[in-house]
């Protein structure tokens, strides 16, 4: 073989070698995306079949329900009726996240299934992306089903706005609301990924509950109330409490919706933080939690050698 | 040996190496299992046992050593059983099968069927695993193991706590399996199981194994009637009275609690 040959069959070589790696990563990905599909369909089925969950979501449905009939904001507007929701969301949403997720992953550590399943050659990104999945489809499916519901009452229940929904900003409107449960899904998300985080990091039902019992705590009250402790002992420069409200799930929820699906309180524009620094601070918290899910799910074994 | 032909190899570990803490647990172990040939590791409580078949199946990372298993294009290449298996509530035990088929290219309802039969449970596949007896969880269990009949099967314990009558249902079913030409590498303190249905008997006591042969040949050398015997006579040395290992360092904190 002549050199210009020997190149050919080099370059050949590289183009083939290019090519498997590439098939390699296709045929990853796509095994990794149909485990995942398969732990999100027995994560579906199994809330399906756990009475204290779908007890749960009917005190949800009915809570959020009599909100609506008993509050101000069924009978008063969109508006009203989110400001009405928002308190409720930001203490419930958490709570019921707790509920669907801390024993997720902790629930097959017990039963030595996860140990089983790396048998089956399944990823940890595929086992805890369908335990989320799964999860995640039932809670936000509850959350959006029940606002959006409620929300539909709205036309019926006042008297003095128009039936159809309006698209200019300034007005109260059906489309401000809608933003305001797009955001509750996008906390509720948020707030599942960080209680998954738990569940897959905790190696005791004790552990777990306390610190998903932690983690609620600090949602709704204890990292707001260090913020004000804060910023009274002077600890906290005004100036830096924008970026701060970001940090916590729970401001960053209730300042975007504040700033986007309120907007207008009397007249007066509401002063809510940076829209993006909240966005950001709440993609951080989701995206942080689920790498950890992934990170401690299990360890990684490297001295396995095929033949 | 042609493409087409199998590895003979089921199973090979070389040089595994664990501590926990400061205590050695398993010590330069090397194992290797045929293809065909059930391989039963016996030894002390807290020796080392389901550190090393966790390390085997690859469920925990030795500190040292590889285990390599053969990589034929098959469904899977090992098949798990724990030591205490429990499956998730609420399904049956033919939907917990097919989820875990759902996992391998190949495997389909059929073939969960057949596993469902082959392990001895077809007439309670529809019954909740909640409500199987402790008997019928572990051949579940056996079940999703043998799921695309893997070159390798790693049992802990498969007989722990079980009547004499199920102990030898599920060797039977073992002995079958490699018949059929699975190795099995099996933990099990049932040594008249062992006895009767393990080509080989590897005994681990103090990090290591301290004595490897067939059934026979540990008779023979120890010069007793019975595995019970032998076992006696290779891990508990004149004088001793107990028979529960604690690793080799000083302190026995940090090793696994189930041995």
């Amino acid at each position: 073989m002549n050199e210009g040959d020997d190149g050919a069959a080099t370059a050949r070589e590289e183009g083939g070698v290019t090519e498997t790696v590439v098939t390699r990563i296709f045929l990853s990905v796509d095994q990794t995306g149909s485990d995942l599909l398969v732990v999100a369909t027995r994560e579906l089925r199994t809330i399906a079949r756990t009475p204290a969950l779908l007890a749960l979501s009917a005190a949800f449905v009915v809570s959020v329900a009599g909100v609506a009939w008993a509050g101000t904001g069924g009978g008063g507007g969109f508006v009203p009726l989110t400001l009405d929701l928002l308190t409720f969301v930001e203490v419930l949403v958490p709570l019921l996240a707790v509920a669907f997720g801390y024993r997720s992953i902790l629930g097959d550590r017990e039963t030595g299934e996860l140990d089983v399943l790396r048998t089956f050659d399944v990823s940890r990104t595929a086992y805890v992306g369908g335990v989320y999945l799964g999860r995640a489809l039932a809670l936000v499916s509850l959350i959006l089903g029940t606002l959006l519901a409620v929300g539909l009452l709205v036309p019926f229940l006042t008297a003095d706005i128009p039936t159809f929904l309006a698209i200019n900003a300034a007005a109260d409107s059906g489309v401000r609301y809608v933003r305001f449960v797009a955001l509750a899904a996008g906390f509720t998300l948020t707030v599942l990924a960080a209680t998954v985080a738990i569940s897959a990091a905790a190696r005791t039902a004790r552990t777990a509950f306390a610190l998903a019992a932690a983690l609620a705590a600090a949602l709704v009250l204890g990292i707001d109330t260090a913020l004000v402790a804060g910023l009274a002992g002077g600890v906290i420069p005004e100036s830096g409490l924008p970026t701060l409200l970001a940090l916590s799930p729970n401001s960053a929820f209730r300042s975007l919706v504040l700033s986007t699906a309120v907007g207008v309180l009397g007249g007066a524009e509401v002063a809510a933080g940076n829209p993006l620094a909240n966005a950001i601070g709440l993609g951080l918290w989701w995206l942080g939690s689920l790498g950890i899910a992934v990170w401690q799910v299990w360890p990684a074994v490297d001295n396995r050698d095929g033949e | 040996m042609s493409d087409t032909d199998p590895s003979p190899t089921a199973l090979r570990a070389r040089g595994i190496d664990q501590a926990f803490a400061d205590v050695e647990v398993l010590t330069d172990v090397d194992l290797t299992v045929d293809r065909g040939e059930v391989a039963a590791i016996v030894g002390p409580n807290g020796s080392g046992k389901s550190t090393l078949l966790r390390i085997l199946a690859g469920v925990s990372p030795a500190d040292d050593g590889t285990v390599a298993v053969p990589v034929e294009g098959g469904a899977r290449s090992l098949g798990y059983l724990p030591q205490r298996p429990a499956f998730r509530g609420g399904f049956t035990a033919r939907d917990t099968l097919a989820w875990y088929a759902s996992f391998l290219d190949g495997v389909d309802a059929d073939d969960v069927d057949a596993t469902l039969d082959r392990v001895g449970l077809t007439g309670v596949g529809d019954r909740a695993v909640g409500s199987l007896s402790g008997g019928m969880t572990r051949l579940l269990g056996l079940g999703q193991a043998v799921l695309g009949d893997p070159a390798a099967l790693i049992l802990d314990e498969p007989g722990s706590g079980l009547d004499p009558a199920m102990v030898e249902r599920l060797f039977a079913v073992v002995g079958e399996l490699a018949d059929d030409g699975t190795g099995v590498a099996v933990a099990s303190h049932e040594l008249p199981a062992v006895e009767a249905h393990a080509e080989t008997v590897h005994v681990l006591d103090q990090g290591d194994f301290v004595r490897s042969g067939s059934p026979e040949a540990l008779l023979e050398e120890t010069e007793t009637a019975s595995l019970s015997a032998a076992f006696r006579s290779i891990v508990r040395p004149e004088g001793t009275a107990s028979t529960v290992s604690a690793g080799v360092g000083r302190d026995a904190s940090g090793v696994t609690d189930d041995e």
